[in-house]
């Protein structure tokens, strides 16, 4: 009879499972060694001091388009396959060491006398000199050219107070408007969050489909900037802080939602197995076993993501939606510097507020 | 079920800890606003009086040392009324004398209220000394069966290998 261990073993090694597994160290390498020739190209186009079609030296953005791509994924290619097929004498290859491990008599030895450990650290340096270039870093620029900005910077700290009481006025709203949010947030995560943990969705296939669901839902939620959902909102309720409520509200779900549901699947399973053997009920268990202690927590995250609502909310009131930054967007669009640098310092004042009570808050309950 | 690390609801008060022990029988609405019924919280209170707690009904559970959290956890099992209660080494993580007293807690629940108890234990002087029926495992097999009375030196090098030596010879 086989142990379990050697059941899961035994499948992890069916032929069919190791060749998925060489195939996907293959792509790996085919990858990691394709981005290495691409940069290396991108670097020597750009210190070749060819010239573009307007006799300029050529962008960033040109060289990215010169680049022989179906040479070099052929190439790539080649080189990956080699290096598969010659792991031995090579050493393990990148790929091959994320996917199915190194080799046993490479395990010790330092990066500097693997053939792979050169390679990573080519990698990351190529990368580094490409994005320099690419992101266009003009270090000399940034250090001698301050002048120019010097009247913002002048007009920040000297602000003037035409614009001090409307300021205060919306940042009441301001500040109103990110604790709504955060208020309709809460019971909406709450619920969501034992849907998306782990350890409580493994039982059933209904469970976990839920889980895949509510994750899957929340991830792309939270990958849809505020900014975007506010202008949503907009064409929807109208201008004005109602707007920017349902923005960070939809922002704030799936963030705690995710922030909660970690909590749930970090928690202590001794109490939950305790009130599960005296014959309670799933909800019961979850009441007693679970609840009391991700209660803490909770509040914390739901105070510090208040703190997060209220610095977000400017950006909200750029495009309509309400607060403290539809009246701070047209004055950085003519350049009232003055009447800017006072909206900024009611907004940093009330920033560092919410975060010295949200701290102390949050050591106070957990 | 008693437990090495107690499993006590950490925040909660010792008599909700206690009143834990009901869930099977309570009502589903009543139980999730955390209120139990009048007879309910006089039985969970002479429990823990029996457990030597009485006054700590209040005390939140983390308040209390290891010795009166397995005690806790004892009276959470007498709320249970079970038939069976297992312990999975209830005086693991406690001091020598601690041990004994939680021991006669759970000799208590077998002599007075008639439960059968199956309780693990590393330390062969607690298991000789309350112990009616001695079954010994090893690597989760079997390796010997019998009473306090029958189990002798040999015994010992049985179960626990040639080289083995027992920790003090009083006991034998």
């Amino acid at each position: 009879m086989s142990t379990a261990r050697e059941r899961i073993l035994a499948q992890q090694n069916t032929p069919w499972k190791k060749g998925v597994r060489r195939l996907q160290g293959l792509l790996l390498d085919t990858i990691l060694i394709l981005l290495v020739l691409l940069m290396v190209e991108f670097l020597m186009l750009a210190f070749s001091g060819e010239r573009g079609p307007t006799g300029l030296l050529l962008t960033p953005e040109e060289i990215l388009d010169l680049l022989s791509y179906p040479w070099l994924v052929t190439v790539a290619f080649l080189l990956a396959t080699l290096w598969n097929l010659f792991y031995r004498g090579l050493g393990t290859s990148p790929g091959r060491a994320m996917v199915r491990g190194v080799m046993e008599e490479e395990k010790f030895l330092p990066w500097t006398q693997t053939f792979r450990g050169w390679f990573t650290v080519l990698l990351i340096q190529l990368t580094f000199f490409t994005g320099w270039l690419i992101t266009e870093v003009q270090l000399f620029t940034f250090l001698t050219k301050f002048s120019k900005a010097s009247d913002i910077v002048r007009g920040l700290l000297n602000p003037s107070a035409e614009v001090l009481h409307q300021g205060l006025v919306l940042l009441v709203q301001t500040i109103f408007l990110a604790f709504m949010a955060t208020a309709f947030a809460i019971p909406m995560a709450f619920a969501l969050s034992f849907f998306a943990a782990r350890n409580l969705t493994r039982g059933t296939f209904v469970s976990r489909t839920a889980y895949t669901i509510v994750r899957t839902i929340m991830n792309l939620t939270r990958a849809v900037e505020p900014l975007v959902w506010a202008l949503i909102f907009i064409s929807w309720v109208g201008i004005g802080p109602f707007a920017g409520v349902l923005a960070l509200l939809v922002h704030s779900v799936a963030a705690l939602t995710k922030l909660y549901s970690e909590q749930i699947e970090s928690i202590d399973t001794g109490p939950v197995e305790a009130i599960t053997a005296t014959g309670a009920s799933t909800l019961q268990v979850l009441r007693y076993g679970v609840v009391p202690q991700i209660i803490p927590p909770f509040l914390s995250f739901t105070i510090y993501r208040w703190d997060i609502n209220v610095r977000m909310s400017t950006i909200i009131g750029f495009v309509g939606g309400g607060g403290i930054g539809y009246i701070l967007k047209p004055r950085v669009d003519l350049g009232a510097w003055g009447e800017v640098g006072t909206l900024v310092m009611l907004i940093a004042v009330t920033v560092w507020a919410m975060d010295i009570v949200s701290a102390k808050v949050r050591e106070r309950i957990v | 079920m008693i437990f090495q690390q107690f499993n006590l609801v950490k925040r909660h008060n010792v008599l909700t800890n206690v009143l834990s022990g009901s869930l099977g029988r309570a009502g589903l609405f009543s139980s999730a606003m955390l209120r139990f019924s009048e007879y309910e919280r006089n039985k969970a209170r002479a429990f823990l009086a029996r457990v030597g707690l009485e006054g700590r009904e209040s005390s939140r559970a983390d308040a209390l040392s290891g010795g009166q959290q397995q005690r806790v956890a004892i009276a959470r099992a007498l709320m249970q009324e079970a038939r069976l209660v297992l312990a999975d080494e209830p005086v693991a993580s406690l001091d020598p004398a601690l041990r004994h007293s939680i021991m006669r807690h759970i000799e208590d629940l077998n002599q007075k209220e008639g439960m059968t108890v199956i309780c693990t234990l590393h330390d062969i002087d607690l298991v000789r000394r309350y112990a009616t029926r001695l079954v010994a495992l090893r690597a989760g097999k079997k390796v010997w069966e019998g009473t306090a009375e029958e189990f002798g030196k040999d015994t010992f090098r049985e179960i626990y290998g040639e080289d083995a030596e027992p920790a003090s010879n009083s006991m034998i």
